[in-house]
């Protein structure tokens, strides 16, 4: 172009003229076009842009592996699952969940969220290879840590820090590793093989593990002077319990947690006519109450009964309402708004609870659920010959070493004691143990090394498919299937219940996803507001805004609508809202959109400030479709 | 049946179009409003909807441009009746009616059959009005007379009705010459009449054929598909093309739908054989129809012919032309043109792709009353493809695409390219404006063009253009900057200004650029 004069005597004409505009400024929301960046710009947007990753702990690459599953490589998927949340046929049954909430499809359709988690499951089903250890980062250190725990945070840990190349040595009191995955939960809702599978994976890394090891203080002391690191992933052992006037001792009560590890491990004899009764809301007390049907055959047999009490409705509680209903196919009563109030025993033997009627508060107390306060003269027994007490587990801190404390996170007063998992911070659910796992594995290796050396960062890549993702507009609106479960009369107890979607259904469940990782933005300086874009959009995910509000990072935070064209500063794209049609890159007439993908990368720093030198910033690609 | 959900990539008007393209518009009447999806058929009959919500626009197709003086009077009748009295020529030589409602749909189609007239085809994916030079008919320059082979491709090409679902629409012009008044460049296919010596030293008559034209968004200059086709097979030509189209035209993207794109993507060579394939299944011949170049050895043509003024014509004749501002008049002007016709001319009133009336058949003697005749209706007489012929679009006064309200630009361009000291320069440049990058006002291939866009200022945005130079028929103009609609004046100001002071001979403002680009 610069070798044409033909116009240069017209191009200096009009310069006498000194035309100049003033304009607002282009606004962009990565801080490059393409290429790797770690600025928080980039991390805020990324995080408004992909919610479901943001909403998971471990930050799984959620639209990355979905995408996989709906063009059909299973494994591919299930690679990406392994190297961000470890267990991922294990969280594909039993994982709380956090993405779906924050899932976009809960605001732009009518359908529910992607069942993200069931997808899990399906690339753990149609893989066709089996798990295997994922490949180190760095050359062997020669450094040595200790893990106590062979947990989900504890196991994560080993993993991420065998890769850092350190060598990992797990202490478990069991003779199994896996932990609450294992001890935890029904085998009926998580098989066995599944978590050994995974488990196994981690420790052919290399990864040396003595098991029925129950870790003492002295011989705690003895791993810390071996060892450049010791992480203490112990889990929350010490059940909580609530005082119940004249409740008697063991036997009539026991803690949900020790019944699940008996039921697990087949140490429950007959139970037979029981009246049983459990008392919490959250995901132990539902798996109690199904564990307890079934080793009372209670499907099949008629004599006993066992409900579940909560102290507030089943809004509050933390099973699903799928759960629930499962609950009550499985003819386990829920009765809420339930407190216990007193125990009757009749020679030493636990025969009743009375329970007091609760009522909701307007106000909500700590952890956002309503507060609920007790009806005088509500009181009513129940018949009961055990109680399941299902209210949580607290941490054993006695077990750290004499003089040592927790200071903050994983750190503890000890340099070379580290703490992750439900031990760092209560009871809590497998995805944010493995997530502190991940976590820990980091601060332990900047410490043992002596600097970060992994870089965690985002990386931006243009794509020229014409705004097509794979995907039609029609994939949006789909019926979400169900999860097929095993008919009511076929639960043994031990078979699984949920049965995996069939490959059409994952195929469906996979399609509706909108693959929040591409990313659809307006450069300003090639818009000439047509405002075909706006037509064409499917939603109201494209405005004339007037003015754009940024938060310090520049990260957009809110606008102001226009609606007339003189008013409209610029056009613009409210990723929260888009669904990624592509229709606005197609409609565009002069290539103002372009279509890139954003991905929460992690890789050495080193290789990090090599990989910036190729970044392209904004303005220098001119994206022309045809 | 969501299981099927794989197979439907292709875009939203395409699963309209499998329901079926037709309409009952008595039913659309007694219902009082079209459904989008009605919206979208409606095409196919010439029916747009409207900038403003509940009117709608008809395009009535004109092939070639002309019009019977009775068809002209229906037309008058019509616009009256339904259109607010006012017709506009559109620069591919229809009429369009505007401020149509709804419930009149049905009876303007009646009334346009009784003089055989229609908009069947105005818009829609099919093959739209089929142009022609203006002069076709009577043009020193020509070759032949292209009329008979436009009106037989318009006639046989829209009542195929295996051509009615084509990717997207589909144009085609003929030019007499090679001289390009007929803009055979930027059509899907440009048919131009050639003339040579054949081996038994007679003249021999055909057409040169270039497809893949197309202005639009992403500009593509058409390529020679074929060097020489006789005449008698130039409308199973037209069609094994339109098959081309049909068959190979991307139905996911609208925006990359265009023949130009299938050309592109597909090489004008793979295009032939596909072509020459087609017309092979179809039992015609092709041995006849040639690709190679041929020395051409009709009359020799200036670059643009129209710029001659009152033109004899092959019959003795003269044309007249009318300036028509805007290319929008009223059904009482248009009548007055119709009777002009009859009184002086042939009894037909000629549209021309750049918004103007001619009457043809004047005997010379006549002319000058005729002119005065024209004057005193309102309209001038000179000017014609020179810079006070500035053709803009509708823009934002009826159209729903459009960014900038062009008849303004055009108001206040008109006072400047009329300033005296431009006289010597009048017919040496030609202004489109066009409201959006659609270009239904070619902006890309005139002297000067002015495309609508916006730019956004501090706080909010105001119209603007932006301003391309040194286009010509098949070579397409340079960017020369963006400018807010209050420069475009002054701007365009300098750029003659240079053009005076750098000018040699009698070039024409793009020869000027062309030249100082060598």
């Amino acid at each position: 172009m610069s070798d044409d004069k033909s116009l240069d005597e017209f191009l200096k004409s009009i310069e006498e003229l000194d035309i100049s505009y003033d304009m607002a400024p282009n606004p962009q929301e990565h801080s490059v076009f393409t290429g790797v960046t770690a600025e928080p710009l980039d991390f805020k947007t990324y995080a408004k842009d992909i919610p479901c990753q943001q909403a998971c702990p471990a930050k799984t690459n959620v639209p990355a592996y979905i995408e996989a599953i709906a063009k059909g490589d299973p494994d591919k998927a299930y690679l990406i699952n392994q190297e961000d949340n470890v267990f991922s046929g294990v969280l594909g049954r039993v994982c709380s969940r956090p993405c779906e909430d924050a899932c976009r499809h809960n605001w732009t359709g009518t359908s529910g969220p992607v069942h993200i988690c069931h997808l899990k499951r399906s690339a753990s089903d149609y893989k066709e290879n089996p798990p295997k250890p994922l490949p180190g980062w760095f050359e062997d250190t020669s450094k040595k840590v200790a893990i106590i725990g062979g947990g989900p945070a504890g196991l994560t840990a080993a993993r991420e820090l065998r890769r850092y190349g350190h060598n990992v040595t797990i202490y478990e009191r069991d003779s199994m590793l896996g932990g609450m995955m294992v001890q935890g939960i029904p085998i009926f809702r998580l098989p066995r093989e599944t978590v050994e599978a995974e488990v196994n994976a981690i420790i052919e890394s290399g990864i040396d593990v003595k098991y029925n090891t129950n870790v003492d203080s002295v011989m705690l002391q003895g791993i810390i002077d071996e060892n450049d690191a010791v992480l203490m992933a112990v889990g929350t052992v010490h059940p909580s319990n609530l005082k119940i006037p004249g409740l008697p001792g063991d036997g009539h009560t026991i803690s949900g947690l020790k019944f699940m590890y008996d039921y697990n491990m087949g140490k429950i004899g007959d139970m037979r006519g029981q009246n049983v009764i459990i008392v919490g809301g959250g995901f132990t007390a539902v798996d109690c109450g199904r564990s307890y049907a079934r080793a009372a055959k209670r499907l099949v047999g008629e004599e006993g009964s066992v409900t579940i009490m909560y102290r507030r409705t089943e809004a509050q509680m933390s099973a699903d309402s799928d759960e629930i209903n499962e609950m009550r196919l499985e003819e386990i009563e829920v009765e809420t708004l339930m407190n216990p109030h007193s125990a009757r025993t009749e020679d030493g033997k636990l025969v009743g609870v009375t329970f007091q009627r609760n009522s909701l508060d307007d106000s909500q107390g700590d952890g956002g659920k309503p507060k609920v306060h007790a009806i005088e003269g509500t009181e009513e027994e129940y018949p009961c010959d055990l109680l399941i007490m299902a209210i949580g587990q607290t941490r054993e801190l006695k077990i750290l070493p004499e003089g040592v404390s927790q200071t903050e996170g994983h750190d503890t007063t000890h340099e070379k004691v580290w703490m992750a998992g439900d031990f760092n911070y209560g009871s809590f659910d497998v995805i944010t143990a493995v997530n502190d796992g991940k976590e820990v594995a980091k601060t332990i290796d900047t410490q043992l090394m002596g600097k970060e050396r992994r870089k965690e960062h985002i990386g931006i890549t243009m794509l020229d498919t014409n705004g097509e993702t794979g995907r039609v507009r029609d994939h949006d609106i789909q019926f979400p299937p169900e999860m097929p479960k095993l008919p009511l009369f076929d639960r043994d107890g031990t078979a699984e219940v949920e049965l995996g979607h069939t490959e059409d259904e994952t195929l469906v469940q996979a399609t509706r996803c909108y693959f929040c990782h591409y990313k659809f933005e307006i450069n300003q300086d090639a818009c000439i507001h047509c405002d075909w874009c706006i037509g064409v959009a499917p939603r109201d995910c494209i405005n004339r805004v007037s003015r754009l509000f940024h938060d310090d990072d520049g990260a957009v935070t809110s606008s102001l609508e226009a609606n007339l064209a003189d008013e409209a500063t610029y056009i613009w794209i409210d990723s929260n809202e888009c669904v990624r049609c592509g229709k606005c890159l197609r409609i565009c007439p002069t290539g103002a959109i372009t279509m890139r993908k954003s991905e929460k990368c992690g890789c050495s720093s080193e290789e990090f400030e090599e990989k910036q030198k190729e970044n392209v910033p904004y303005g220098v690609v001119k994206y022309d479709k045809y | 049946m969501q299981w099927t959900l794989g197979k439907r990539f292709v875009s939203e008007d395409e699963i309209i179009k499998e329901q079926g393209l037709f309409l009952d518009y008595d039913e659309i009447a007694r219902k009082g409003a079209m459904t989008a999806e009605e919206k979208n058929i409606s095409k196919w009959y010439g029916i747009y909807s409207s900038r403003h919500a509940g009117n709608h626009m008809a395009r009535v197709v004109v092939p070639g441009g002309v019009l019977s003086s009775s068809q002209a009077r229906r037309m008058c009748k019509i616009a009256e009746d339904y259109a607010q009295g006012k017709l506009a020529i559109t620069t591919r030589q229809c009429i369009q009616l505007h401020w149509l409602k709804t419930p009149s749909l049905a009876d303007m189609i009646r009334g346009l059959a009784e003089d055989s007239l229609s908009t069947f085809h105005g818009c829609g994916d099919v093959t739209r009005n089929v142009t022609a030079c203006p002069l076709a008919e009577t043009c020193q320059f020509k070759r032949f007379n292209v009329q008979p082979y436009v009106q037989e491709t318009a006639r046989v090409l829209t009542s195929m009705r295996d051509l009615d679902n084509l990717p997207r629409k589909f144009k085609i012009t003929f030019s007499g010459c090679g001289a390009g008044c007929a803009q055979p460049y930027i059509n899907c296919i440009g048919v131009v009449a050639v003339e040579r010596k054949g081996t038994d030293g007679q003249t021999e008559h055909g057409f040169k054929v270039v497809i893949g034209g197309g202005m639009g968004w992403s500009p593509f200059i058409g390529k020679d598909l074929f060097s020489f086709v006789p005449p008698k097979k130039i409308v199973k030509v037209n069609r094994a093309i339109a098959l081309l189209f049909r068959d190979y035209g991307d139905r996911r993207d609208r925006t990359m739908s265009r023949l130009k794109f299938v050309v592109y993507r597909k090489g004008i060579d793979e295009c032939r054989r596909i072509v020459l394939q087609y017309l092979t299944d179809e039992d015609v011949s092709t041995e006849d129809i040639e690709a190679e170049a041929f020395e051409e050895t009709g009359v020799p043509y200036p670059d643009r012919p129209l710029l001659e003024e009152n033109p004899v014509g092959t019959d003795g004749k003269v044309t007249v032309r009318a300036m028509i501002p805007k290319g929008e008049l009223t059904h009482i002007d248009f009548k007055r043109f119709a009777e002009l016709s009859e009184i002086y001319g042939n009894k037909k009133v000629y549209l021309t792709n750049r918004q103007n009336i001619e009457i043809h058949g004047v005997k010379p003697e006549k002319v000058e009353a005729i002119t005065a005749d024209i004057q005193a209706a309102g309209f001038a007489t000179e000017g014609f493809f020179g810079m006070r012929d500035i053709v803009p679009c509708v823009g934002t006064t009826y159209c729903p695409k459009a960014v900038t309200e062009t008849r303004s630009l055009y108001d206040t361009l008109m006072p400047i390219v009329s300033q005296e000291k431009y006289k010597d320069i009048w017919d040496k440049a030609i202004i489109n404006i066009t409201g959006c990058p659609n270009s239904c006002s070619p902006y890309r291939i005139t002297d000067i063009g002015f495309r609508g866009m916006r730019i956004r200022e501090q706080m909010g945005s105001t119209q603007a253009y932006e301003m391309l130079i040194g286009g010509e028929h098949d070579r397409l103009g340079k960017k020369l900057g963006e400018f807010k609609t209050d420069d475009c004046p002054r701007v365009l100001e300098k750029i003659l200004d240079t053009f005076l002071r750098v000018r040699k001979g009698d070039e024409t403002l793009s020869e000027c650029i062309h030249r100082m680009g060598l």
